[in-house]
């Protein structure tokens, strides 16, 4: 009963009974840990161009390129068991036809923020890479890094829609939106409303606006 | 070897405590497959494509029920293209409409351009019913095994027969 195999069964599958009950006690304690986070969004630069959607297509498509500025606060966010918060800002705006209760959400920019213990997962250059450790400055856990504050930001994707047009389109909304990924547990995203330790974002929403029309070339 | 064949009633027992164990275990994966209502609610990462969220090996779990909301932006969905059998784990970017015939694009967070290169011929958007579900639980590195065991079959047949060895050896 008690030879080699059996040894190193009952060593191996302890070792993972503690490891994952260990692991569910760590995913536990982020709904302990406060979340109070702000943003405030503000349309700086609208343009809707007409481009085609890769080189070889001979389809034309209208593009809206909206910049924008962003303050934002996410650095409760920013745990022992946080690996990156993906934060992601979206444009969002109803369908054209009246009737049609149906709404068109698009991302135009996001970026990942890794806490400083998945720096060295993170996919950039050694230069780069190099930088970014030594923000960190050997912390572990890096809440200044959930500050964010943009200026006049270009969008990272150009926005269009399935019927190619989107030029004039009305009552247009850019929200601010994270996802924060742990080391062990649950994926979460921003709430709408306050869930325990965990508050909804102040803010984040942007004024309504109006897309501008097809710049004509001259 | 030969002791099993002596003592049937040991040997019996031995073979049902197996079946057990096998059954029990497909009993497990099929009632999570239930509650979630996704055909794999447990899938292992094969590619960086959305590192550094989630690298080789992880272990995902899936929840493919719309209790409160549909399917939306920001979301982590695996999705398998028409006609092709591997399944990928993107983030949602865009939503065309609501319901079951939202338009949907994907994007790996990792990579520097959306899907559209990686869905069926003509295929520019995604719909509900290519998703089998999207990510709430993560469990690092754990399915790595099934990755070695897939892409170095020797690593098989040699556990095989180490296994074999032991039950030869194994005495009472």
């Amino acid at each position: 009963m008690h030879n080699t195999l059996n040894r190193f069964q009952s060593v191996f599958g302890f070792f993972t009974t503690v490891a994952f009950v260990l692991g569910c006690f760590i995913a536990a304690t982020d709904f302990y840990a406060e979340r109070a986070p702000s943003g405030t969004l503000k349309v700086s630069n609208l343009q809707v161009v007409k481009g085609r959607p890769h080189y070889y297509s001979s389809v034309q498509e209208e593009y809206a390129i909206i910049k924008f500025s962003l303050d934002a606060d996410l650095s409760h966010l920013f745990t022992w068991n946080t690996k990156q918060v993906f934060v992601y800002v979206t444009a969002e705006w109803p369908a054209p036809k009246s009737g049609v209760n149906a709404t068109n959400e698009a991302v135009i920019w996001d970026s990942i923020i890794t806490n400083p213990s998945a720096d060295h997962l993170k996919n950039i250059g050694p230069a780069t890479m190099k930088k970014l450790k030594k923000s960190a400055q050997g912390k572990t856990i890096a809440p200044d890094r959930g500050i964010l504050s943009l200026r006049n930001q270009r969008p990272k994707y150009q926005i269009t829609h399935p019927s190619r047009k989107i030029a004039d389109t009305e009552n247009v909304k850019l929200k601010l939106h994270y996802n924060v990924q742990p080391w062990f547990g649950l994926l979460t995203w921003n709430q709408n409303q306050d869930i325990g330790f965990w508050k909804a974002i102040k803010g984040g929403v942007s004024a309504p606006f109006s897309l501008p029309s097809i710049k004509k070339k001259n | 070897m030969l002791s099993m064949l002596q003592k049937p009633r040991q040997a019996a027992a031995q073979v049902l405590n197996f079946a057990l164990i096998l059954s029990s275990a497909f009993m497990m994966w099929k009632g999570l497959s239930v509650i979630s209502d996704s055909p794999s609610p447990i899938v292992v990462v094969l590619s960086g494509s959305m590192e550094p969220a989630f690298q080789r090996g992880d272990l995902l779990f899936l929840w493919n029920r719309n209790l409160l909301q549909d399917t939306s932006v920001g979301e982590v969905v695996v999705y398998n293209v028409k006609d092709k059998d591997i399944p990928i784990v993107h983030r949602v970017v865009r939503k065309y409409g609501e319901g079951e015939d939202a338009k949907l694009l994907t994007k790996g967070d990792n990579n520097p351009s959306d899907d559209t290169e990686l869905y069926a011929r003509g295929q520019d958007y995604l719909v509900r019913k290519d998703i089998i579900g999207s990510v709430v639980g993560y469990i690092p590195f754990v399915g790595y095994v099934t990755i070695l065991l897939s892409e170095h079959p020797w690593l098989k047949t040699v556990m095989l027969g180490v296994m074999g060895l032991f039950a030869i050896l194994q005495r009472e």
